[in-house]
C-alpha cells in the first residue's frame, strides 16, 4: 500500500514536471466566448485550462466567483459550467473539436482534428515554428508544397531546432495539399 | 473568440450587471505593473498566474536562514495596489471605546517597534502534490511560503489603544489593493481575538530590516505568523473590532478545510474548518533534485521544518522511500514562528540514485503524512517531501 502511494506520488510530480504549457485561450465550443468574456477579466485563461474538474468543482467554482463579484448574470451560470465541464471536466473526456466549433472552416478543423496546434501557431513560435516563419522560408520556393507534403506526412527534424515533426501518415493528401496551400498563405 | 489579450479588452454589457462595456487596461491607473514586481524578484521566481499575479521559487531556491525578499512568494488574489506611504491611514474602529486612525509614522513614533522572523504561508502552497489536483494556483510542493524577517508595532498595543469593548472577540483587516472591475469584491478576513493579541502579531511596515515591498503590502500590512497568508491582509487600511467572525466570501466560501478527508471531487461539508495555523511541515532545500555527488564524499542534507502553531519537536529522514526513519540534527530554534534548519550528514558508499524524504513532527503529536489529506480547495498540503540526487563513481 505505501509503495504505491509512493508511486503514485512519483507519478504525479513527474507529470506535474513535464505538463505542456497550460492554453492560453479557451477550447473553441459552445459557451467558449461567454466564459472567456465572464471569467478572462479577473484571471487569465490558464486558471481554466491548467486545471481538469468535476461538474461539482466547476458549480461550486462559478459560485465561489459570483460571490467575488464576477459580472454573470443568473441565466449566464447554466451555459458557463456546461461549457466548463464539458471541455475540462477530469471525468469526462472532451469531445473532439467540430466544425461548429471551428466556424465550419476546413483548415481550422484540419488543424484542430490532426493537433497541428499542439506545436504551432500562426504567428508565434511554440514548439514548432510558426505557419508564417515557415511561409517566409519558404517564399519564392517553387518545390515548397511538395517539400512541406513530404515533411508533415514523413515528419523530420533539424530544420527549425532539435524537436522532431512527428509523422502523420493518416491524413489524406487533399487535406495536406489544402493544409499546406494555406501555411504558405500565412504572412 | 473575444479572448482579453495584452493590448487590453472590453467585455461586453449586459443584463443590467454593467452600464457600460468595462475597459480592461494593461497595467490599471494607480496600480504596480507585474513587470516592476517581477524585475525586483530571483530570476528563478516562478510565475504561476500572471492574473492575479502568483509567484514562487522551487526549495532549492529557499536555501537561506532568512528568507530574502526577492525569494518571497507572490499572492495577489487582485491587483498590487500603488499607495501613497504619506497619505496612508489605519483605521482602527467597531466594538473599540475609541474608533483611532494613525499614520505609519505615527504607529512607529507611538508604538514599540520590534521585529520577528515569521513562517508566512500562502493556505494553498504545495496545492499541486493533490491528486486530482484541485482548481487554484498549482504551488510546488515548497512553493507559496517565506520566512524573512518582519519590522513592526505589535497588533495588542494598538488594539489596547483604542480600547476594546467587552464584547470584543474577532479583528477584520481590510486592504487597499482592487480588481480590474468595480464589483470585484473586497479580501476581507477576521482572527480570534487571542491569535490578534499574540505578541507576535503584527503591523508590519518594514521586511527584513529594510522599506517593506510594494508588493508585499506596503505601506502597511497585517502579519498573523503561521497562519493560512491570507489572514496577513495586505496594504491594510482598516482593522474592524467585531463580536464574530467576519461574514464574507472570502471566511465562507474560501480558505475552509474539511474536518476530516472529502472524496476527491466532492463539496466543501458544510461544518468546514477556517483555516487557521499551518500543520506541521518540512521541505529539503540541499541538494536541489538531481545534483550529482562523488561517491564517498560527505552530501549535507539541508532543510526547514515549521509549524503553524506549536514548535517542531523533532525531524527524520529516509533514504527509502519511507520505510525506515532516521532522526536529523535539529539546529537551535529562532523567533517562535520561524522556520527551524535541519541537516544530515550522508556518505554514500556507492554509486546510484538516492531519494532522501523529510518529515517533521511538532510537540503536539503530529507528524507529516505521506500525502495530504484531498480537500476542495487544495489548502494545507504538507505531504512529506522529496528530493532525489544522483551519486558517480
Amino acid at each position: 500500500m505505501r509503495l504505491s502511494v509512493m508511486a503514485l506520488l512519483f507519478a504525479a510530480s513527474v507529470a506535474s514536471a513535464q505538463d505542456a504549457e497550460p492554453s492560453r485561450t479557451l477550447t473553441p465550443g459552445k459557451g467558449a466566448e461567454l466564459a472567456t468574456a465572464r471569467c478572462v477579466i479577473c484571471h487569465d485563461a490558464q486558471h481554466i485550462t491548467r486545471t481538469k474538474l468535476s461538474r461539482g468543482e466547476w458549480e461550486f467554482n462559478i459560485k465561489n466567483m459570483i460571490e467575488r463579484g464576477a459580472p454573470i448574470a443568473p441565466n449566464e451560470i447554466a451555459p458557463i459550467l456546461e461549457y466548463l465541464s464539458t471541455y475540462y471536466n477530469r471525468d469526462v473526456a472532451a469531445p473532439a473539436p467540430t466544425a461548429a466549433a471551428t466556424g465550419g472552416d476546413p483548415v481550422a478543423n484540419l488543424l484542430n482534428a490532426n493537433a497541428c496546434t499542439a506545436c504551432h501557431q500562426v504567428d508565434k513560435r511554440v514548439v514548432g515554428p510558426s505557419f508564417k516563419e515557415v511561409a517566409a522560408k519558404y517564399a519564392g520556393d517553387n518545390t515548397a508544397v511538395g517539400k512541406l507534403v513530404t515533411k508533415i506526412r514523413q515528419g523530420g527534424s533539424g530544420v527549425w531546432g532539435a524537436s522532431p515533426m512527428p509523422p502523420n501518415a493518416a491524413v489524406a493528401d487533399a487535406d495536406l495539399q489544402q493544409l499546406v496551400g494555406w501555411i504558405l498563405q500565412q504572412k | 473568440m473575444a479572448a482579453a489579450g495584452a493590448a487590453g479588452a472590453s467585455v461586453m454589457a449586459h443584463n443590467g450587471y454593467a452600464q457600460e462595456a468595462v475597459k480592461l487596461p494593461v497595467e490599471p491607473a494607480g496600480t504596480v505593473p507585474n513587470s516592476a514586481v517581477i524585475a525586483e524578484k530571483f530570476s528563478g521566481m516562478q510565475v504561476h498566474s500572471e492574473r492575479p499575479l502568483t509567484a514562487s521559487v522551487p526549495a532549492e531556491s529557499h536555501h537561506f536562514s532568512v528568507t530574502p525578499n526577492d525569494r518571497m512568494f507572490v499572492r495577489n488574489n487582485l491587483l498590487t495596489p500603488d499607495i501613497d506611504a504619506s497619505k496612508h491611514r489605519l483605521t482602527v474602529k467597531g466594538s473599540v471605546h475609541k474608533e483611532v486612525s494613525f499614520s505609519v509614522e505615527e504607529l512607529r513614533k507611538n508604538f514599540p517597534v520590534v521585529r520577528t522572523q515569521a513562517m508566512l504561508e500562502c493556505a494553498g502552497s504545495g496545492r499541486s502534490g493533490f491528486v486530482p489536483r484541485p482548481s487554484g494556483t498549482p504551488w510546488s510542493a515548497s512553493g507559496g511560503m517565506g520566512c524573512p524577517v518582519w519590522n513592526g508595532v505589535r497588533l495588542r498595543d494598538v488594539l489596547r489603544a483604542a480600547g476594546l469593548q467587552n464584547n470584543a472577540a474577532y479583528v477584520a483587516g481590510q486592504g487597499g489593493d482592487f480588481g480590474v472591475i468595480a464589483t470585484a469584491a473586497p479580501v476581507i478576513r477576521s482572527i480570534p481575538m487571542d491569535k490578534a493579541m499574540e505578541p507576535h502579531t503584527m503591523l508590519v511596515f518594514g521586511m527584513n530590516d529594510g522599506p517593506l515591498p510594494k508588493i508585499h503590502g506596503a505601506p502597511l500590512r497585517l502579519l498573523t505568523p503561521g497562519w493560512a497568508g491570507s489572514a496577513s491582509t495586505k496594504w491594510l487600511h482598516t482593522l474592524t473590532v467585531l463580536d464574530a467572525p467576519f461574514k464574507g466570501t472570502f471566511m465562507d466560501s474560501s480558505y475552509r478545510i474539511p474536518r476530516d478527508a472529502v472524496k476527491p471531487g466532492d463539496r466543501m461539508p458544510p461544518d468546514a474548518l477556517v483555516t487557521e495555523g499551518w500543520p506541521v511541515k518540512s521541505m529539503i532545500t540541499y541538494p536541489a533534485p538531481n545534483a550529482v555527488f562523488q561517491v564517498r564524499r560527505l552530501v549535507l542534507i539541508e532543510g526547514r521544518a515549521w509549524v503553524g502553531e506549536g514548535a517542531i519537536s523533532r525531524v527524520q529522514i529516509s533514504l527509502d522511500e519511507g520505510v525506515s526513519w532516521q532522526n536529523a540534527q535539529l539546529n537551535n530554534a529562532g523567533d517562535k514562528f520561524a522556520w527551524r534548519t535541519f541537516s544530515v550528514e550522508l556518505r554514500p558508499e556507492k554509486p546510484g540514485f538516492v531519494t532522501v524524504l523529510a518529515r517533521a513532527s511538532d510537540d503536539r503529536g503530529n507528524t507529516q503524512p505521506i500525502v495530504s489529506k484531498w480537500n476542495p480547495l487544495g489548502y494545507f498540503w504538507n505531504g512529506v517531501h522529496r528530493v532525489g540526487f544522483s551519486v558517480e563513481a
